[in-house]
């Protein structure tokens, strides 16, 4: 055997090691192969496919969905970050002065640094949670368009129907992560908005204990004083709309992938 | 598993998926591939839209508020994305309620304003499930299906106005010039409908199609429905003991019923007039009617005016300031007649560039034009429709075609260039525009 370097020795050690008992060559090859030879098969939209010379003016607008999830993306790193100091208990206490506040009130200080922060500041916390915030509003706003752009250009006919079904799905699921979203820090908003929320599901159409199966379902209580609905929407925004959104876009782009984006020539 | 036989059974043999693969491939494959030509693309999207939200984030911070507080419930507004939601929960206090009952366990129900705010607020999500079983066909620009578009339109405009009436209280604070409360109410309808019937005259214009008289007439008697019954809420109705003067003219708007009437009369003529005009005559004549139609009842405006002021002072200046709060919305009637009508009555040659501009060179009309086969310019490659609208012409396109209308026939676009070339002839050769065939 020819001399090596210790580096590859080292490395050929190392990860001869890790090959022998978790054997991804083969698989990390197939997924190159796979990658190269897929990325050669995007659906091409018809400018690119006929090498045209015209560009229709609608086609800025294609972005918006694309614009939609990478301000989802975006929410998603920096709620991860903000995960980290968050509480999301909503029980009211009183402050030494008498005002009332709650622990998730006072996390979110701690984020935005706010005086009123018991604990240490979050360095650069507002930066973080301003980002969250207004790419929330860039997310929701994208998705409005997009669908106004899919609507106009007629791009929900036949073969996209299912598309537009999930794309609707996606739509009321980034209302609810708006809605859950604003109701976590725990200020006047919050606690004006969960009454207005639990109200409507109490009054949802059907008899009395549907709409109080929904309030205790949704919010976790029928009256707003003694729900623990901070808790219960913190889950939904954190764990089921991701997971239940995070496939539905990933299953909504690969069906774009599979059928091309709807051209209307 | 050897890698070979691993990458011999995953792809081989699948349609789509050849021998050869990666960037040594030899076959040519025409079109932008994702690495890098798409992700420096998106990488450019991603990277200015995160320093945008840096900037907004680091210069905007959005506040927090005050803490939730238990004993007092503060007046608070949604986010802007479900005001919509809250203005129909405020709309639904004009829907009868009560318990309705059913026998348990399935009732009874609770009709009440929260209930109607439920139903309003599912009314226009269920029909987007529904959509794509009503609407078939193919995907059509938004000039080409007017009636989805001025529809979508009409939806958006609603939903603005949903959510600026979710705003009610403070709208009322700011602009008191905008009356009361019920006026607000006809926001819900007025504003969509007018923009949504603009939209689709525009747009069966802007197509350069012909209105369809049976989608045109129930539209337009709609209208008049609409202006009736505003009209009869606000002025002649009698005033009811629960409401203010403000919401109500009632009975002391009965002497000035004339006044009124010629008001309400006025705007309910120029609105007839232009809608029946732009949608039935072609424009030269629509033209013709419209023009002196304007100047006249612009003199009769100011003739009939200045008699009222004349005769009647005080009914004059009753009409003009009692109108203001409750009826400013029929005043905006002439300013939507007005948009319509300019957008109805485009010139047409703006109208045939619209559609040229369909043209995605497919070169059919090439093939099918007989004049390529015998002209020396046009065995050059000349395409008559594309540098026709490119502009790339000597004229030679212009006046030798035969107006055979073979491209037409087997333009998948449907683009009528001989109609084009007609018309650029006529106003070549000075005769008068317009003129729908």
């Amino acid at each position: 055997m020819a001399k090596m370097d210790p580096i590859g020795r080292t490395n050929r050690f190392l990860f001869g090691w890790i090959r022998e008992r978790f054997p991804t060559v083969p698989w990390a090859d197939v997924t190159r192969q796979g990658v190269e030879t897929v990325q050669r098969q995007l659906p091409r939209s018809h400018t690119e496919k006929y090498e045209l010379k015209t560009v229709w003016y609608w086609y800025p607008l294609y972005c918006l969905g694309g614009i939609a999830f990478v301000a989802f993306l975006i929410t998603v790193i920096t709620g991860i970050v903000l995960g980290f100091y968050y509480i999301p208990d909503g029980t009211d206490t009183f402050t030494a002065a008498g005002l009332p506040t709650n622990p998730a009130k006072l996390s979110v200080a701690c984020i935005n640094g706010d005086s009123e922060c018991p604990y240490a500041a979050i360095p650069f916390g507002f930066i973080i949670r301003g980002m969250h915030h207004w790419s929330a509003h860039m997310m929701i706003a994208a998705v409005f368009l997009h669908m106004c752009r899919v609507y106009f250009t007629g791009a929900y006919k036949k073969p996209r129907e299912l598309n537009w079904i999930l794309g609707v799905i996606l739509l009321l699921i980034t209302l609810f992560f708006g809605y859950s979203g604003y109701l976590l820090p725990g200020n006047d908003l919050s606690g004006g908005a969960a009454t207005i929320g639990i109200n409507m599901a109490k009054a949802s159409p059907g008899p009395p204990w549907l709409g109080e199966f929904i309030a205790n379902l949704m919010f976790s209580g029928t009256d707003v004083l003694t729900a623990n609905y901070i808790l219960r929407m913190y889950w939904f925004h954190v764990f089921i709309l991701p997971l239940v959104g995070t496939l539905l876009m990933i299953l909504h782009m690969a069906l774009v992938w599979v059928q091309g984006v709807g051209e209307p020539h | 598993m050897e890698i070979e036989q691993v990458r011999e059974k995953v792809f081989e043999g699948r349609p789509g998926f050849p021998r050869e693969y990666g960037p040594d491939r030899t076959d040519r494959q025409p079109g932008y591939p994702f690495w890098p030509h798409e992700v420096y693309r998106d990488l450019v999207i991603i990277l200015l839209m995160t320093g945008i939200l840096f900037v907004l984030s680091a210069a905007i911070t959005p506040p927090v508020g005050p803490a939730k507080n238990p004993t007092i419930q503060p007046f608070i507004v949604p986010d802007w994305y479900l005001l919509f939601s809250w203005g129909l929960l405020k709309i639904a206090e004009i829907l009868p309620t009560g318990l309705v009952q059913i026998p348990a366990p399935f009732g009874p129900l609770n009709v009440d304003g929260a209930f109607w705010g439920d139903v309003l607020t599912a009314i226009p999500i269920i029909p987007l499930f529904l959509l794509p079983f009503v609407d078939k066909g193919r995907e059509e620009r938004p000039a080409k299906a007017p009636v989805r578009s001025a529809l979508g339109i009409f939806l958006i405009a609603w939903i603005f106005s949903a959510s600026f009436y979710a705003i009610n209280n403070l709208t009322i604070e700011k602009w008191p010039f905008l009356g009361s409360d019920d006026t607000l109410k006809w926001f819900f309808v007025i504003p969509p409908v007018l923009t949504g019937v603009a939209a689709y005259v525009g747009l069966r214009r802007l197509g350069y199609r012909e209105m369809y008289w049976w989608r045109v007439i129930p539209i337009g008697i709609g209208l008049f429905l609409l202006l009736l019954q505003v009209t009869d809420t606000f002025l002649l109705q009698p005033l009811d003991a629960g409401r203010s003067l403000g919401d109500h003219l009632g009975t002391l708007a009965q002497p000035q019923v004339q006044a009124l009437a010629f008001v309400v009369g006025m705007v309910v003529l120029m609105t007839a007039v232009v809608f029946y005009a732009v949608t039935f005559l072609d424009e030269r004549r629509a033209k013709a009617l419209l023009k002196p139609f304007f100047v006249l009842w612009l003199v009769v405006l100011l003739l009939v005016g200045k008699f009222i002021v004349d005769t009647q002072p005080s009914s004059f200046a009753y009409v003009l300031f009692q109108t203001m709060p409750s009826l400013h919305l029929i005043y905006g009637v002439p300013i939507f007649v007005l948009i319509t009508a300019a957008v109805g009555l485009r010139e047409p040659y703006s109208a045939y560039e619209y559609l040229l501009n369909e043209c995605y060179q497919c070169g059919k009309c090439h093939t099918a034009c007989p004049v390529t086969k015998v002209e020396d310019d046009a065995l050059g490659g000349l395409n008559l429709v594309y540098n026709t609208f490119k502009k790339q012409h000597d004229g030679v396109p212009l006046w030798t075609c035969l107006a055979c209308d073979a491209c037409s026939a087997v333009c998948p676009l449907d683009i009528q260039y001989s109609d084009y070339i007609l018309e650029e002839r006529a106003k070549g050769a000075g005769a008068p525009q317009g003129g729908e065939a």
